[in-house]
């Protein structure tokens, strides 16, 4: 799964190389100037438009993935989109729709650079730098390292559902049944929440979080 | 369901980041003292098990499916602030790893679903707990309601944050706000009954997880400040039904919108469409909003009903038992 996130966050370029503020900075500034340019002044879009692909280009990031992801993601930004004339009759709305669905693109493209540059953990000891509350931190951490223990979960609930020929039903049957897998994930995951504290605090933790680099 | 970059101006998407970060600083400060040295597992985890349960798709007949949203879930075993807290970082790390959500709509995202979400969530929650008297059937019914109109008042949040966005001239603000809050009473339904049911096996099998935070946290049973938020929600809930009916409200709008568009210098989008008048279709808006308001109410309470009937899943004795206790 992480592999499709992040698929090129090892690779080496010189975008990869960059101070992590430095990157964090450089996509702030995109995303908001692709916000806040109004469109009278279209070319500076154009602009914008290079400077994404060109920090795709030198990040490596492959033209196919980046398509792949925004197949995905325009499913979603259309129906908000479309919204906007549907609910005007069909006869104003259109420039605005055009305007969003293109500054969400450009935005979601510069968000991509920025999660394929700059790998979770990298981000995690960056907004420890920018002082952003430890215990934050700490639990963006956790979060992070248990995603994948409760995905692996997941998929065991759902291949001894397919084991036991599970398919169709009505839909509310089928509703049921999802949610009482989702109960079910939820109370096994708390039980190795409980463990995994007990755990903790067998080593020492007392609710405090401390960083290695909190001593230099 | 999450709003991207580009939806709204910069102006609002500060001014919804700054109410967040306050609202999420704040839960931060009192999520310590409900949880204690478990804030770090737990809140973690949860934010793992939403993170996880998002993916389950739920079919709904169409190409299309639904899933979990998970706000009020994490408010009804974490409470109010440890689950504010938590969704905000389901939302950092889908920005941070999927780049859902956007940079700059994260305040606009938090403060629908964490701060409406988990804080106003919990609120009508525990209000309709009490009015039912505790045990399943209250644990539900306020889990079911309380999702329900989160995402409801999320819906109509959004469509004022829309509103302060943009131009007046750009588009009718009644029109844009009957479609998207009929929609989400609809979604709302989903996201209830899917709310309602997790929350009836977890009360079945584990009646002691839900609302860890309750017994050692006194300070946020204090019912002035938890009828202070369930009004804020119902409100917002009740303005979401009645804006189509008021005409005077597009017009407080507009002056507000004013305000925000000279201190912002958003532009108007002088496009293809801007000149046409605008053919009003009059009867069917409001109609609409009246037939989401009534089906809506009548499925949610539905379901809260059917939900607390339909779980004879294994050992009702233990619910019951703990329910006496």
């Amino acid at each position: 799964m992480s592999d499709f996130w992040d698929r090129y966050g090892r690779s080496v370029s010189i975008c990869h190389r960059m101070p992590p503020v430095l990157k964090l900075a450089l996509a702030i500034s995109v995303i908001v100037a692709g916000v806040a340019i109004p469109v009278r002044y279209w070319p500076a879009y154009g602009v914008l438009g290079c400077l994404v692909f060109a920090g795709h280009s030198i990040a490596g990031i492959p033209l196919g993935y980046l398509i792949k992801r925004l197949l995905i993601f325009l499913p979603f930004v259309g129906s908000m989109a479309i919204s906007l004339p549907l609910s005007q009759g069909l006869d104003r709305g259109w420039d605005l729709m055009l305007q969003i669905m293109f500054r969400g693109c450009l935005a979601f493209l510069v968000s991509l650079w920025l999660v394929n540059v700059m790998p979770f953990e990298q981000l995690l000891v960056t907004l420890r730098k920018l002082k952003v509350p430890a215990v934050v931190v700490a639990i963006l951490a956790f979060m992070y390292r248990y995603v994948f223990v409760v995905w692996d979960e997941l998929d065991k609930m759902r291949t001894a559902r397919k084991a036991r020929s599970f398919s169709g039903g009505s839909l509310w049957f089928r509703w049921r049944t999802l949610s009482q897998m989702i109960g079910m994930l939820l109370i096994r995951s708390l039980n190795r929440a409980e463990r995994i504290h007990g755990a903790m605090c067998s080593r020492g933790w007392d609710g405090e979080v401390h960083w290695l680099d909190d001593q230099d | 369901m999450h709003i991207q970059d580009g939806y709204l101006s910069t102006s609002v998407c500060l001014a919804t980041g700054a109410v967040s970060l306050g609202a999420v600083g704040y839960s931060l400060h009192r999520m310590k003292d409900s949880l204690g040295e478990r804030t770090v597992p737990l809140t973690g985890m949860m934010g793992s098990l939403i993170f996880a349960g998002q993916m389950v798709n739920f079919p709904i007949g169409l190409p299309v499916s639904g899933h979990l949203m998970g706000g009020v879930l994490a408010a009804a075993i974490l409470g109010p602030w440890a689950g504010c807290v938590a969704v905000t970082l389901v939302l950092v790390a889908q920005w941070a790893l999927f780049s859902d959500g956007g940079l700059l709509a994260l305040g606009a995202n938090v403060l629908h679903m964490a701060v409406l979400g988990s804080i106003g969530g919990y609120a009508v929650m525990t209000t309709v707990r009490k009015l039912l008297g505790g045990g399943l059937r209250g644990a539900v019914a306020g889990s079911v309601v309380a999702a329900w109109l989160a995402v409801l008042a999320a819906s109509a949040v959004f469509c004022l944050e829309f509103r302060l966005s943009y131009a007046a001239s750009d588009f009718d603000f009644g029109n844009i706000f009957t479609l998207m809050v009929t929609l989400h009473a609809l979604i709302g339904v989903g996201e209830a009954i899917i709310t309602g049911f997790v929350v009836s096996v977890i009360y079945q099998q584990r009646p002691d997880l839900i609302d860890m935070a309750q017994p050692t946290d006194s300070r946020v049973a204090s019912s002035a400040s938890r009828f202070a938020a369930a009004g804020l929600v119902c409100a917002l809930a009740v303005a979401a039904f009645a804006a189509p009916f008021a005409s005077e409200l597009p017009d407080g709008l507009d002056s507000v919108a004013e305000r925000f568009r000279i201190a912002a210098s958003n532009e108007s989008t002088s496009g293809l469409f801007a000149n046409y008048d605008q053919i009003p279709i009059a009867g069917w808006q409001k109609l609409s909003v009246s037939v989401a308001g009534i089906g809506g109410s009548l499925a949610v309470f539905a379901a809260a009903v059917l939900i607390g009937r339909a779980m004879p899943m294994n050992s009702p004795t233990i619910a019951t038992e703990a329910a006496g206790e």
